[in-house]
């Protein structure tokens, strides 16, 4: 190794150090101020390191990983979702649990994990980063451990992650078998040679790693458990798994699938798509049924990787590009969101069914606008986040010509927009009587800032994305 | 005398399926949590396999890191069955619900 | 030298194969002769665990404490990143001291979990202060 790839590495290296400099800490004096200051500063010192090197040509660093520009936009989105999640983190647990320094800790960590996974170059980088995520989110889920709902999420998504990794990881040694190496390039390379005539080995090892990427990204079929997941664990992990782990894996899906030209692979190119229709469909309309609201988002959440799907399929020029925008705003949305689910929550139990959110314009008008403003935007109302990815899909839907997706996209993007109204015409109409008031409490000033900050993006992006389409233009050529 | 990888590969299917069997149907978490495992070694099994087919070193360190993140996994498997059994008293997925 | 030949392989592997045969005779013998020239008595405590000494009590099926299966729990984990350290070892010499540079780190990373597990009082088996 060089000094280059050092250098290549920053960003990494930093997080790494500051997942040990956090666990000497705690081990050393608790403190839950200090965690957080710790936590900060290695995220921060992260980003800056991103910064630093982000525009420095791609570097294949080892084997393993690529730093190159796509994998550093996603680690800055990913670091910046952590720390949202961190200072989302401060109010919500200092009550919650006795000790709560952990929390940061393991969030350390699988924002580490998220990143190899978005640098990953290599099937074992991939299959290493993948699982430090994992395991990490496992405890985040289950860290409410006074709650047992937050406890049987964790277990939940355990068994449903083991299985799905196991899928992966046979998948990806029977396409091994078969091709003869674990760097992306080559299996991708191989994989456009073979055109219609693929190999059984990798057919079924390509069906199995499809099966597992669809798990992770709770794709139709695969989505058995989401909703009971996002419902039980505690609000800031939702916030945090419904953003980094997503963003890594589709960073992943960019990296593996985006060279692959689909009109010569109309297996995959099927598959993918069926996928992305039927989670569309499904998503909107068990979401229409649901009186929870963190069950609606998790729902949504599945139409939306449907959506995003779409923009990925188009196979035109602008399909990374449209993807990598989507995911964006999907991210400073759903932080938003959960964000204000969790300041709203007590001690006790999180902010879920609709009666919680009933009147909040009368109780706190400033929050009933953020999170309405966010519902708008993953509506994809104009002058929002929502509306320009969606937009974006849609352009580059109708480059590539897939019509039958795109007429799909618009019809369920219409019909979601009842059950998103349905919230915040519930938090418009009069409070209810008996009902017992949230803490007037207030919110935290770090809670505050993370909502401020989500909204302002979203209103720019919304209103200005020229500065973000530029940026994404770059990485993406 | 190599062993056929296609032989390797079979094995390492029907340990799989054995694997996904024994995670789906059995009525009981720790049941659960070794099918998984099961369904990770087969994996394991296979990449040994296809390292072996093209006398490459990868494939086993693969292994390694599979066997390495499998114990992570059922550590903390465990860790939320104990917190889970203290609550309800059985290790039945669907009394828990 | 063809090991796929019947002849010459069986050439080979004579020794094991006495070897195989002497092991299976030693204990048909052992248990033979002590069947056919020891004594037999059926009596009320024969049938017991331990004759003439401590009776069992309770069942095989006790509980034991939760420590235990934490114990078990670390053991399984360090006693696993210690593949890492073999796989280096093997290859020692190509890695340099590049390769020991980064085992090192490894190792400091596995020192650093053990401090935090004392330090958080997980190894203690009694209370915790």
């Amino acid at each position: 190794m060089q000094t280059a790839d050092f250098t290549a590495l920053t960003p990494l290296l930093l997080l790494a150090a500051a997942i040990a400099a956090v666990m000497l800490q705690i081990a050393l004096k608790r403190s839950h101020i200090l965690t957080i200051v710790l936590t900060l500063a290695g995220l921060i010192a992260a980003m800056l390191g991103v910064l630093a090197v982000g525009d420095m040509p791609a570097r294949q660093v080892t084997p393993l990983v690529t730093m190159d520009r796509l994998a550093f936009f996603f680690i800055g989105l990913i670091l910046t979702a952590t720390a949202a999640t961190a200072l989302l983190g401060c109010r919500y647990w200092e009550h919650a649990v006795g000790q709560c320094e952990e929390y940061y800790l393991l969030l350390l960590v699988a924002a580490l994990g998220a990143c190899v996974l978005a640098a990953a170059h290599h099937f074992a980088a991939f299959f290493i980063g993948l699982e430090i995520l994992s395991i990490s989110l496992f405890t985040l889920m289950a860290f409410a451990r006074r709650r047992m709902a937050s406890v049987e999420a964790g277990l939940k998504y355990l068994v449903l992650a083991g299985i799905s990794s196991a899928f992966l990881l046979f998948g990806i040694a029977l396409i091994y078998a078969d091709v003869g190496s674990l760097a992306f390039p080559i299996w991708t390379a191989r994989l456009q040679a073979a055109g219609e005539t693929v190999s059984p080995l990798l057919l079924i090892g390509m069906g199995m790693t499809v099966i597992g990427v669809g798990f992770k990204l709770a794709l139709v079929p695969f989505h058995m458990w989401t909703a009971d997941i996002y419902q039980g664990a505690p609000a800031p992990t939702t916030a945090f798994v419904a953003t980094v782990s997503k963003s890594a894996m589709v960073a992943l899906l960019l990296r593996l699938f985006a060279p692959v030209d689909f009109t010569a692979e109309p297996a995959l190119f099927w598959t993918l798509a069926i996928l992305a229709f039927a989670s569309m469909i499904v998503g909107n309309i068990l979401a229409l049924r649901q009186d929870s609201v963190k069950r609606i988002l998790a729902y949504s959440s599945i139409a939306h990787m449907g959506y995003l799907l779409v923009a990925f399929l188009s196979g035109g020029p602008a399909a990374i590009a449209a993807t990598v925008f989507y995911i964006t705003a999907y991210t400073i949305t759903v932080l938003g969101a959960f964000g204000v689910v969790t300041v709203l929550s007590r001690t006790d139990a999180d902010a879920d069914s609709m009666s919680d959110f009933q009147g909040l314009f009368f109780s706190h008008p400033w929050l009933a606008g953020v999170f309405m403003a966010m519902l708008l935007s993953l509506a994809g109302i104009p002058l929002t986040a929502g509306f320009i990815g969606k937009f974006y899909a849609i352009t580059a839907g109708a480059q590539g010509g897939i019509w039958w997706l795109i007429i799909t996209l618009v019809l369920t993007s219409a019909a979601s927009l009842f059950y998103y109204l349905r919230i915040v015409v519930a938090m418009f109409s009069p409070p209810l009587e008996n009902k017992t008031q949230p803490p007037a409490a207030g919110i935290s000033y770090s809670g505050g800032l993370v909502l401020t900050v989500m909204t302002v993006l979203l209103i720019w992006v919304g209103s200005a994305p020229g500065p973000l389409i530029d940026l994404i233009g770059r990485i993406t050529q | 005398m190599n062993v056929p990888l296609t032989h390797l590969l079979t094995l390492a299917g029907g340990l799989f399926f054995i694997g996904i069997w024994c995670a789906v149907t059995r009525r009981n978490l720790i049941m659960v949590m070794l099918g998984i495992e099961i369904m990770l070694n087969a994996a394991a099994l296979a990449f040994v396999g296809a390292s072996l087919r093209w006398q490459q070193m990868e494939g086993q360190a693969v292994a390694l890191f599979v066997l390495a993140i499998a114990a992570a996994e059922v550590s903390v498997g465990l860790a939320l069955i104990i917190c889970i059994y203290r609550r309800y008293r059985t290790l039945d997925p669907a009394k828990v619900q | 030298m063809d090991v796929n030949d019947p002849v010459t392989s069986i050439a080979t592997i004579w020794p094991l194969m006495v070897f195989l045969l002497a092991a299976t005779g030693l204990v048909i013998v052992m248990i033979g002769l002590s069947a056919l020239l020891g004594q037999r008595h059926w009596q009320r405590t024969t049938g017991e665990p331990f004759e003439s000494g401590m009776l069992p009590t309770g069942t095989a099926r006790i509980r034991f404490d939760v420590k235990f299966y934490l114990m078990a729990m670390f053991f399984v984990i360090f006693d696993l990143e210690a593949i890492f350290i073999f796989a280096w070892a093997a290859s020692v010499r190509q890695l340099g001291w590049f390769g020991y540079i980064e085992m090192l780190i490894f190792v400091g990373f596995l020192l650093l979990a053990l401090f935090y597990l004392w330090r958080v009082g997980a190894l203690e088996w009694g209370t915790k202060r």
